[in-house]
Formats: structure tokens, sequence, C-alpha cells
């Protein structure tokens, strides 16, 4: 009778362990369902077509300047979707890139002020990769970009970048309109652009299929404004990285907008080397004149300072 | 047709991104290959962008 009882209570005790491991046993990892749409392989770029024609003629307009035969590029931003990079924004590498026929070093101080100014009515914007060019035609990128892209691309989403490589073409068609020779090329005129990837851990650049899509070149706008922007980047990134209420707007010129936490915001206007300062609060506006020469960031903040000594 | 039951992880991430949708206008993603839900576009923080542009190495 007492082991009867025994073995009763030796299986209740089995059944509530087997109870309880299912309640409290780890379960296999899962990947997050976001990260797993995201960071997929990049198995086709999509250039929008002003993005497309961007590059084309800017390169093209590059080789008939006294640098043409430099090397320049464009840094690439866009959206990660699935396994699609699609291009819409191409920042420039700026006159002040340190260039010669064979590396080109990007402006990064303005085009991270571009990024900003691009990336306010869309934060999904990412980088997706770089363009540059090569004087003779090489189609491919060289040992040289492949050691330092293949640690740069652990800065990208999904550990993956796109990387386009601009050459002349061998001939050039008749026909005025671009053609596509290979998955990976498009060819207008006599320039073309050859596209691959490259991912963390991967030794080699990946050739991806290119695609072209209706759409815009977010950065058109700041084209006619880029010598500003390249001017005075390194105070405008400055006053970004340090105030919250920073914004921009894009007319004739590069107007930088910081709110105040009262009432009323400050407007630094920039056109060429001068910066002119506003203080508008309701329907009215004040110019606050400052000395010539003062830098964006500093007059908002001699303006700052200002205010809150009037309370 | 396949009436696959939620995980839990699947549908918290389902109702944040239909929230996402509603108030905020993120892109739902969809799997293209069978439609289910692939999750939703992020957002990427600044920081992230600018040091990445700040870090592009030299191109020869």
């Amino acid at each position: 009778m007492a082991s009867a009882w025994k073995e009763a209570i030796r299986n209740a005790a089995r059944a509530a362990r087997k109870w309880a491991d299912r309640v409290s046993a780890p379960v296999a990892p899962v990947k997050p369902i976001a990260s797993r749409a995201t960071y997929e392989p990049i198995r086709k770029v999509q250039l929008t077509d002003e993005v497309s024609r961007m590059l084309f003629d800017e390169y093209a307009a590059h080789r008939k300047t006294e640098r043409g035969t430099e090397e320049t590029g464009w840094v690439l931003l866009g959206i990660r979707n699935g396994d699609e990079a699609i291009v819409m924004v191409t920042l420039p590498a700026g006159a002040e890139r340190d260039a010669g026929e064979s590396h080109v070093q990007f402006h990064a101080e303005a085009q991270a002020v571009a990024s900003r100014i691009v990336r306010q009515s869309d934060k999904r914007l990412t980088l997706l990769g770089v363009v540059h060019t090569h004087p003779g035609t090489l189609r491919h990128p060289s040992s040289g970009d492949f050691r330092g892209d293949r640690e740069w691309v652990q800065n990208l989403r999904g550990g993956e970048g796109i990387f386009g490589i601009g050459t002349v073409a061998d001939n050039a068609p008749k026909t005025g309109v671009a053609i596509h020779p290979q998955p990976q090329t498009l060819q207008y005129a006599d320039l073309r652009f050859d596209w691959y990837t490259l991912a963390e851990g991967e030794k080699k650049y990946r050739p991806v299929p290119v695609e072209l899509t209706i759409g815009p070149d977010l950065a058109k706008p700041l084209r006619k404004i880029w010598t500003d922007i390249e001017n005075h980047a390194v105070a405008i990134d400055r006053l970004a990285r340090q105030l919250t209420n920073v914004q921009f707007e894009i007319g004739e010129s590069l107007n930088i907008l910081v709110g105040l936490a009262a009432s009323g915001q400050l407007r630094a206007c920039i056109e060429g080397k001068s910066v002119r300062f506003f203080y508008e609060v309701g329907e009215d506006a004040f110019q606050i004149d400052l000395p010539a020469g003062t830098r964006p960031d500093q007059g908002i903040y001699l303006i700052l300072a200002e205010l809150a000594a009037r309370g | 047709m396949d009436f696959r039951p939620l995980n839990e992880l699947e549908r918290r991430h389902l109702i944040t991104a239909l929230r996402g949708n509603a108030d905020g206008n993120r892109v739902l993603l969809m799997d293209r290959k069978d439609t289910s839900f692939a999750g939703s576009a992020e957002e990427v923080p600044d920081e992230e962008v600018i040091n990445a542009i700040k870090s592009v190495p030299c191109h020869y």
C-alpha cells in the first residue's frame, strides 16, 4: 500500500515537472521579422529616373571641367526594402573633395549636412552605398576599393552596400537613348555605370542587376546651394548636433531655422559667404545685424544669449 | 490556403506595424513569395547615416 502511494506521488511529481518545463523552458530564438525583411541580401538595385539622369549628367559635366581627368563620385541614399535597394538621393563629392586621377575622397561634412536636409521629410532614407568613376576602362571596383569597402559596409543596414563604377564606354549608340547591355550595366551616350554589391565577410564584389523606376532625386534642389553647404558645413553640422529643434528650408538660399522654447524661431539665411539673421515671432519678423563674417552657429548662439539676457 | 496562426512575437510585430501605419504612415512590408507580413520599414537615426557618410573610405 505504501509503495502504491509512493508511485502515485512520483507520477504526480513527473507530471508537474513536464508541465513546468512546457511553461518555463527556453524557446528557440526567433529572428525579428523587421530584421529579416530589412536585411535580406540585395538582389536588385533600383534607380529613380531622376537619380540616373543626375549621375549621367553630372559625370558628363565633370569631364568637361578643369578637373575632368580626376575621379569623382556620389554618396547614395535610399530605402532598403526586402532584397532591393532603391536609390532616391545622390550627394555629390563636392568641390572640396580630395581627388586625383587615381583616387577620390568625398567632402563628407557637406554630404552629412545634405543628408540632414533630405531626411527631414523621410527618416527611412539610409545610406546605401557610393558611386565613383575610373579614368580608364576598369569597370569594377579596384583592390584598393575593396580594402576600404569591406570594413565600411559594416556601417550599413544589413552589413551590405551597393557600389557603382562610372567609366567611358567603348562606343556610343547613336539612338540617343540609354541602353542596358548587361543586367548590371546602364549606358547613356559614351558613359556607363556598372553596379555591384559587397556584404560584410564577402571576398569579392558581386554584380547586381540594376533597373530604373520613376521617381525623384531628393537632393536635386540642393545643387543650387551646394557651394553654400560646403562653405558652412562644419558650422551647420555642429549646430544641428548641439540643438534639437533645427530645421532647414531650401529656396533660392539655404535657411536654418531654430525653434525657440517659448515661442517664435530664429532664422539664419545663408547667401554665399554672408549670413543674415532674423527673429520671427507670430507675424512679426526682426532682422538682427551682427558683424560681417559671423558664422551661422556663432550668430545663433549670440542671439540666444541676448534673448536670454532680455528674459 | 494556409491559415497559420501567428505566434506571440509575430502578433506583436503585426499590431505594432499596423498602428505605425495608421498613426505614422509607416510602410507595411509583404513577402512577395507568399504575401505574408514581412515587417515595417524602419526609420533610421540621423547619427547612423551621418557616421556612415563620414566614414566613407577613399576610393581608387
